[in-house]
C-alpha cells in the first residue's frame, strides 16, 4: 500500500501543456500604461524605435510555471496513506471500542478508524456488533451499518476506566457462536487490571481476522496522587510505557478553573512513574482545587483535591464589647490583621456569649479564638467542649477576665494558679521578659529566633510534669507563655498574655502572625466529618463530576452517592471521578486510587493479532496546500508585476498627491477608529464640585432671611481675609449652602446661624446634618442672642429654634471650651470666644475620659468635636464690607473684643482642620526631654 | 495607476475672461514702450514722459528763434526777462497684437499642474489684453479682431475669440501692418526651425516680439515610470517605452536644447522669451511680459548682437 497516491492522476497529462505556457508567458508583455503627451517630437527624438519587446524575466516566468504545476497538481489531489477495503468476509464485523478516558484525546481517531470499518462492512454487506467497554449497559447485537453509523456518533468518551468483562460477555451472548468475520479491537492499550485476559478471550471467539488498533500508548498519563509537603504539593505521575525522558508540565488550578501554579514533573527514561511539584506559597496552595497535566486533556490528567486544602474558618470571641473607633486597643483586631491572610473570620453578630457561641459554632468553624474571656455561660461552655471533642481547635488568649476567673475552668490546657494576676499578685518581674528559643517539639520549632518581644504581664501555669511538654514557648525565665493540650479530637491552645499591647508587644511583631498562621494551621479542615461527629459514615452525593476532558461539570443524574469508604478506590460508573458531598464540604473522588499504575495490555503467548495503527492520519490531502502555494505566487505575481509597471516608483515621485493622501485618510481614519474610546463618567456639577475641593472654602447655612444671610457671607468673607492674612490657610470665597440640596462633605465646618424667624429645615435637611456630623463635619451653631440673654428670663427665640433643631440630632454631650481644650491653643492663645457679644461661652463636645494633669498644657483628644454652640454672634463680628471695614459695632464698641472675634474664629478653623495635633505639639519639649535620657 | 496626463475641453472663454481681469487687477497699467513712431501710433490718452502733442503740461523751455510765437507763453514770461514756450506732455498710444495658441496640443494638464496650458494661455492673453486696454494701448489678435482701443477690449477679445475657431500652431500674420509689437501665448513644440521660419518675417518687417512658452510641468520633469505607451495629441502617433524612467535624464537633455534653441533664435530676431510652467503662478508670466512690453529690462531685447 504506497503512502502517496493521486486521487484523479489523469489530471497529471496537463503538465505537458507548461511548455506551451512557458512560450506565451514569455512573449506577452505587461500592458503599457497610456499617456498623452504633447512633446511628443522632442520624446520621439530620442525614442527612435521600440525597445526590445518587453519580455517578462525568466524568473517571473518560472513563478507562473510553478504556479500552472501547483494548480494541477492541486487538481489531481495528491492523498498519503490511502487506504484499501481489506475486510474479512464469512462472518459479522465485530468492533470492540474502548471509550475509556485514555481514548479521549484522540477519540475522533478512534470513531474515524471504526466508521471507515463500518464503511467497509457495508460494502461487503456484512453486519456488524458494536461494543463499548465502557458503558453500563452493552448492546452488542449485529446491527446494520446505518445504525452502526449512529450508535458510533452517538458514543463519547467517559471519565472511567474501562470494563472489558462485561463487555466480552455481551458479545459472546449476541454472537451465539457464530465466528466474527473481522474482529478489530479500538483498545486504549491499557491493561484493565493485574491479570487482563481480554484478548485471549476474544481470540476464543474464533475470528477469522484479528485486528488490535490501539492509538499512540506514549500519550496515556495519568496523576495518582497529590500530597500536600510542607513548602511543595507533590504529585505522582504514571505513565503507560516506559519510553524516553519526558517533562510534562503541571498546572493547579482553583476552584474557579483559574491557573495559580505550576510545576514540572519530570519522567526519567525507562520510568514509568514520576513525581512532580508545585512549589507555591502555604496560602496559594490553599486555594487549589485540582492539578491538571498540561497538554492531557483527559480526566486522568487531571487530579481533584478536596477539603484538606481549604482555608481554615476561625471564629471569634472577645470579652469585651469592641469600640469601632478606638480598634488598636481591641485583641480582635491583632488577630483580625495577623490571619486575615490565611483564614476566612467569622466573628459573631451579638455580643451575648450564649447567642454568640452556638452562632458561630454553627458556621462550622475549624478554629475558635475566645481573647480574655474568663468564664462562658453554661450552655455555650457545653457547646464549645463539645466543638473541641469532635476534633475542633480553641484558642485562648489571656487577659484580666481570664485572670479572673475561677481556676476550675476546663477550657484551658494547664492548671492556672488560683486566683493570681500576673502582675500585682505572685508575680512582679523587676523588668519585662523576653522569649527563649522555641522548643523543638513546638510546632513554632524553626522559626527565626524571638528577638525584641518583652511580655510585661501573663497568667502562670501551675507547675505539672507534663508542664513542659505542653508548652510551646517559653519566657526568658522558663514560664510557659503558650501551652497546649488535647481535649478530645481537639486541642487548647492558651496564649497566657493578651492579644493586645497592654500586657506585652507580642502582638505587635511578625512572630504573632507566624505563630496563629502555624496553629491554625494544625486544626483540621472543617467539614463534613466534623458536621456529622466524625462517627457515623453517610454517603456523598455528587457534587461536582469530572468530565473526560478533564474538567469540571455539574453532577448528573447517573451518578450515585459515594459511600464515605468508597474514597480511595477506582472510580467505577456509579461513581464517577468527581467531587461528592455539597459546596461547604466534599471528597474528591479521583479517577484512579493513589499509588495505582497502568499497566499495558500485554498480548499473550497463542493469540495472533494483526496490530495495526489509528486512522485519522490517513485522509491526508495536499489539495489545499498546493492550491495555498498556487494563491501565494499569484500574490507575488501581482505584486512584481505592479513593480515592474512602476506603481510604487510613481507612488514615491508623488508624494503629497493622491495616492499619499489616500494613505494618509487611510492612517487618519484608522488612528480615529483606533483610539480609545474612553468613557466619560462625568456628571452635572462635577465642576462646582471640584472647584469647592481645590480650595478650602468656608461654608455657611442659606437661612432665607437676606440680612442674616448678607452678614453670614460677609462675617465668613472677613474671617477668610484675616485667616488669609495671618496664617498659611487661603480659604477661597465663602460659600452660602443649601442643607437640603448641596453636598455637605466639601466643607470642614458650616456655621449656621440660628434665626427663629426663619423657616424651619426639614427633617430630611436634618438628616443630613446628623449624617454629615457622623462623617466628621463640624457645624458651629451661632444662637446670636447673648445680647438678649442677658436678662436672665426664658431662653430667647433663636435659642428656642436651636433646641428644636437639636432634638432630632444625635448630638454627644456637651461642656463649655475647658482652659486646657486645644481649641484654645490651636494658633493663639485665647481665655475666651468673644463675637459681637462677649461673654457667652462656646459649647463643644465634653472629653469623657477627663483626668486632670496639670502638667499638660493642652488635652489630647481624639477626634474634633462635631458641634460647636455660641451665642457670641461670631459672623457679625466678623463682617467687612468691601472695603475692609467693620459692618456692625461690636457690643460694647471696642474694637479689641473684634480682634479678639476674629482670633477665635482662626483657633477654630485651625482646630477643625488639624484636631488634636496641636496637643501633641506642645509636649515636643517634654517628649524629647523624656527620649533623650 | 491613474495616467500623469489628460487632454482637457478647451475653456469657456467667458470663465477665463472673469479669471484674467482678477489676475489683470494685479498688475499695474502697461505703459508700452513705443520707440517706434509710425503710423501706427496715433494719439491715445497716456502720457509718454517726453514733450511732443498733447493736453498735459510738460515743461517750460526757453524761446529759440524761429518757433512761432503762438507758443510763447506770456503769463509765465511775464515774470522774468526770459521768454518761455510751455511744452505739452506727448500723448501717444501703441499697438499690440496679442495671440494664443489653442491647438490640440495646449488642451493638455498634467496631475502636477493646476490648470491646462490652453487655460493658462487664455487667462495670460485676456489679462494682458485687459492691462494694455486700462493703458489705452490698441489691441489686435492676428486673423480674430482688427486692432481697437477701448477700455473693454479684453471683452471684445474674449468675445471675438468666443466666436472665431480654434486657432493653428502659429498666428496668422496677414492683419499686422507696420511695426507694432505682437505677444505670442503658446506651447512651441513645433521644431524650431519650423517656428523660426514663421516668427522670421515678422521680425523682419520690424515687428517687435514677445515669446510666452507655456508649458505643463510634465513636460518638464517627466514623471513617468514603468511601462509607458506615449500618443501625440496632434497627430495622434503612438510611441511606447519599456521602462519610461530610464528616458528621464535624456529627455531632460532633449527638453532644455529645444528651449535654448528656441530662445536663442528668439534673442536673435530681437524678441523676448519667457518660458512659464503652468504649476507657478500666472501673474509671474504676466508680470514678465509687463516688464518687457514697458522696457523695463531696458532695451535689452533691441541691443544688436544679443
Amino acid at each position: 500500500m504506497s503512502a502517496f497516491a493521486f486521487a484523479a492522476p489523469a489530471v497529471l497529462a496537463a503538465l505537458v501543456l507548461l511548455p506551451a505556457i512557458w512560450w506565451l508567458l514569455r512573449l506577452t508583455p505587461p500592458k503599457p500604461l497610456t499617456e498623452v503627451f504633447p512633446p511628443f517630437a522632442i520624446l520621439a527624438a530620442i525614442l527612435k524605435r521600440e525597445e526590445t519587446p518587453a519580455r517578462s524575466p525568466w524568473w517571473l516566468t518560472l513563478v507562473r510555471m510553478l504556479m500552472a504545476a501547483a494548480v494541477i497538481f492541486a487538481i489531481a489531489d495528491p492523498v498519503f496513506n490511502p487506504r484499501a477495503n481489506t475486510l474479512a468476509s464469512g462472518g459479522p464485523l465485530v468492533l470492540v471500542i474502548d471509550n475509556t478516558w485514555a481514548s479521549a484525546t484522540d477519540w475522533q481517531r478512534r470513531v474515524d478508524t471504526a466508521a471507515a470499518l463500518i464503511d467497509d462492512a457495508e460494502g461487503r454487506d456484512l453486519p456488524i456488533s458494536l461494543v463499548f467497554t465502557a458503558e453500563r449497559q452493552h448492546d452488542a447485537g449485529p446491527v446494520d451499518a446505518a445504525s452502526a453509523r449512529n450508535r458510533l456518533a452517538a458514543a463519547e468518551p467517559r471519565p472511567l476506566p474501562a470494563d472489558r468483562t462485561q463487555a466480552l460477555a455481551a458479545l459472546r451472548t449476541a454472537l451465539d457462536g457464530t465466528p466474527p468475520g473481522t474482529l478489530a479491537f479500538l483498545s486504549d492499550g491499557m491493561a484493565a487490571g493485574e491479570d487482563d485476559d481480554t484478548l485471549s478471550a476474544l481470540q476464543a471467539l474464533n475470528p477469522a481476522d484479528f485486528r488490535l488498533v490501539t492509538g499512540d500508548g506514549l500519550a496515556t498519563v495519568a496523576a495518582t496522587a497529590a500530597v500536600n509537603g510542607a513548602d511543595a504539593l507533590s504529585v505522582t505521575v504514571t505513565r503507560l510505557e516506559a519510553g524516553a525522558a519526558r517533562s510534562l508540565p503541571l498546572t493547579a488550578h482553583d476552584a474557579r478553573g483559574r491557573p495559580v501554579a505550576a510545576g514540572t514533573a519530570d519522567f526519567a527514561a525507562g520510568e514509568t512513574v514520576a513525581t512532580g511539584t508545585i512549589a507555591a506559597p502555604f496560602e496559594l496552595r490553599n486555594d487549589f482545587a485540582r492539578v491538571s497535566l498540561d497538554g492531557v486533556a483527559n480526566a486522568g490528567g487531571t487530579y481533584l483535591l478536596d477539603d484538606g486544602f481549604r482555608r481554615r474558618r476561625v471564629a471569634f470571641l472577645s470579652g469585651e464589647v469592641v469600640d469601632p473607633s478606638q480598634p488598636l486597643l481591641s485583641p480582635l483586631h491583632y488577630i483580625t490583621r495577623a490571619l486575615a491572610p490565611y483564614a476566612d473570620l467569622i466573628e459573631p453578630s451579638v455580643a451575648d456569649l450564649s447567642v454568640a457561641v452556638p452562632e458561630l459554632l454553627d458556621q462550622n468553624p475549624s478554629v475558635l479564638i475566645m481573647a480574655d474571656i474568663g468564664r462562658l455561660p453554661e450552655e455555650a461552655q457545653d457547646r464549645v467542649r463539645r466543638f473541641i471533642e469532635a476534633g475542633g481547635m480553641l484558642i485562648r488568649f489571656a487577659g484580666p477576665r481570664l485572670a479572673a476567673a475561677p481556676a476550675d475552668d476546663p477550657l484551658v490546657p494547664v492548671q492556672l494558679r488560683k486566683g493570681e494576676r500576673a502582675l500585682g499578685g505572685a508575680l512582679s518581674w523587676s523588668e519585662p521578659q523576653p522569649l527563649s528559643a522555641y522548643p523543638a517539639s513546638s510546632p513554632f520549632a524553626g522559626m527565626r529566633a524571638p528577638d525584641g518581644i518583652l511580655i510585661k504581664r501573663q497568667v502562670l501555669a501551675e507547675p505539672t510534669p507534663d508542664l513542659a511538654e505542653r508548652t510551646w514557648a517559653n519566657l526568658a525565665d522558663g514560664t510557659p507563655l503558650v501551652t497546649t493540650g488535647p481535649l478530645g479530637n481537639g486541642r487548647l491552645v492558651l496564649f497566657h498574655v493578651s492579644a493586645e499591647t497592654a500586657w506585652s508587644n507580642l502582638p505587635l511583631s511578625g512572630d504573632f502572625v507566624e505563630m496563629l498562621r502555624r496553629t491554625v494551621q494544625l486544626s483540621r479542615g472543617g467539614g463534613v466529618a466534623s458536621q456529622a461527629g466524625g462517627a457515623e459514615q453517610q454517603a456523598l452525593p455528587p457534587y461536582r463530576l469530572l468530565t473526560v476532558n478533564g474538567t469540571l461539570a455539574a453532577a448528573t443524574g447517573e451518578a450515585k452517592p459515594l459511600a464515605a469508604d468508597a474514597a480511595g478506590t477506582i472510580a467505577t460508573f456509579d461513581n464517577p471521578p468527581g467531587l461528592y458531598g455539597t459546596e461547604d464540604g466534599y471528597v474528591a473522588h479521583n479517577l484512579l486510587p493513589p499509588g495505582s499504575a497502568i499497566r499495558p495490555l500485554a498480548v499473550p503467548e497463542g493469540v495472533t493479532v494483526l496490530r495495526e495503527a489509528l486512522a485519522g492520519k490517513a485522509a491526508w490531502s495536499l489539495k489545499p496546500e498546493l492550491f495555498t502555494l498556487a494563491a501565494l505566487l499569484l500574490l507575488a505575481d501581482c505584486l512584481v508585476v505592479l513593480f515592474m509597471g512602476g506603481a510604487f516608483v510613481a507612488a514615491r515621485r508623488r508624494p503629497l498627491r493622491g495616492s499619499a493622501a489616500a494613505v494618509l485618510l487611510a492612517v487618519m481614519v484608522l488612528s480615529l477608529a483606533a483610539a480609545p474610546a474612553l468613557a466619560d463618567d462625568a456628571k452635572p456639577g462635577d465642576e462646582a464640585i471640584l472647584s469647592r475641593l481645590d480650595t478650602t472654602h468656608l461654608a455657611y447655612v442659606v437661612t432665607g432671611e437676606t440680612e442674616v444671610d448678607r452678614i453670614s457671607e460677609r462675617g465668613l468673607a472677613g474671617l477668610t481675609e484675616f485667616l488669609t492674612y495671618r496664617t498659611t490657610l487661603e480659604p477661597g470665597e465663602p460659600v452660602g449652602i443649601d442643607i437640603s440640596a448641596d453636598e455637605l462633605s466639601l466643607y470642614p465646618i458650616i456655621y449656621w446661624p440660628v434665626s427663629a424667624t426663619a423657616a424651619m429645615p426639614s427633617s430630611a435637611a436634618i438628616s443630613r446634618i446628623d449624617a454629615y456630623m457622623r462623617g466628621g463635619g463640624t457645624v458651629l451653631f451661632d444662637t446670636r442672642d447673648q445680647f438678649v440673654a442677658l436678662d436672665g428670663s426664658a431662653a430667647s427665640a433663636n435659642t428656642e429654634r436651636l433646641q428644636a433643631i437639636l432634638a432630632t440630632l444625635d448630638i454627644p454631650p456637651l461642656e463649655p471650651v475647658p482652659a486646657d481644650h486645644v481649641l484654645t491653643k490651636a494658633f493663639y492663645l485665647l481665655n475666651d470666644f468673644p463675637g459681637r457679644y462677649a461673654g457667652g461661652p462656646l459649647w463643644i463636645e465634653a472629653q469623657l475620659d477627663r483626668a486632670e494633669d496639670p502638667s499638660r498644657p493642652a488635652r489630647a483628644g481624639d477626634g474634633v468635636s462635631p458641634i460647636m454652640i455660641t451665642g457670641n454672634d461670631f459672623a457679625g463680628a466678623w463682617a467687612i464690607d468691601a472695603n475692609g471695614a467693620a459692618l456692625l459695632p461690636t457690643v460694647p464698641p471696642d474694637e479689641r473684643q473684634r480682634n479678639h472675634a476674629f482670633r477665635a474664629g482662626v483657633n477654630i478653623m485651625m482646630y477643625m482642620l488639624t484636631g488634636n495635633y496641636k496637643a501633641d505639639q506642645v509636649h515636643v519639649p517634654a517628649l524629647l526631654e523624656r527620649l533623650g535620657q | 495607476m491613474a495616467p500623469v496626463g489628460e487632454t482637457v475641453k478647451p475653456t469657456p472663454t467667458r470663465e477665463v475672461l472673469s479669471r484674467a481681469q482678477a489676475r489683470a487687477a494685479l498688475i499695474p497699467d502697461c505703459m508700452v514702450e513705443a520707440r517706434r513712431l509710425a503710423n501706427t501710433v496715433i494719439a491715445g490718452w497716456h502720457g509718454r514722459r517726453k514733450r511732443g502733442i498733447g493736453e498735459n503740461f510738460w515743461q517750460f523751455r526757453p524761446y529759440v528763434d524761429g518757433e512761432s510765437l503762438t507758443n510763447v507763453d506770456w503769463r509765465r514770461s511775464a515774470r522774468d526777462d526770459h521768454t518761455y514756450v510751455r511744452d505739452r506732455e506727448w500723448e501717444a498710444a501703441h499697438t499690440v497684437w496679442i495671440w494664443a495658441d489653442l491647438s490640440p496640443s495646449m488642451m493638455y494638464k498634467s496631475t502636477l499642474a493646476l490648470v491646462s496650458k490652453e487655460s493658462r494661455a487664455l487667462v495670460l492673453m485676456l489679462a494682458l489684453a485687459e492691462i494694455l486696454a486700462r493703458s489705452g494701448e490698441r489691441i489686435g489678435c492676428p486673423g480674430i479682431m482688427e486692432p481697437i482701443a477701448a477700455r473693454n477690449a479684453a471683452e471684445r477679445l474674449a468675445t471675438a475669440l468666443m466666436h472665431h475657431a480654434a486657432t493653428g500652431g502659429l498666428p496668422d500674420t496677414r492683419m499686422i501692418r507696420g511695426n507694432s509689437d505682437i505677444v505670442l501665448f503658446g506651447d512651441f513644440l513645433d521644431p524650431v526651425d519650423d517656428v523660426m521660419a514663421r516668427l522670421g518675417p515678422l521680425a523682419r518687417r520690424g515687428l517687435g516680439g514677445h515669446v510666452v512658452a507655456v508649458t505643463d510641468p510634465a513636460e518638464e520633469v517627466f514623471p513617468y515610470a514603468g511601462r509607458t505607451e506615449f500618443t501625440d495629441p496632434e497627430t495622434g502617433e503612438r510611441i511606447t517605452a519599456g521602462r519610461a524612467e530610464t528616458l528621464k535624464d535624456d529627455y531632460a537633455r532633449a527638453w532644455a536644447a529645444n528651449r535654448t534653441a528656441l530662445a536663442d533664435n528668439l534673442r536673435h530676431l530681437g524678441w523676448s522669451f519667457v518660458p512659464h510652467r503652468t504649476d507657478r503662478l500666472a501673474s509671474e508670466a504676466l508680470v514678465a511680459v509687463h516688464m518687457y512690453l514697458s522696457g523695463m529690462p531696458a532695451t535689452l531685447a533691441r541691443e544688436p548682437g544679443r
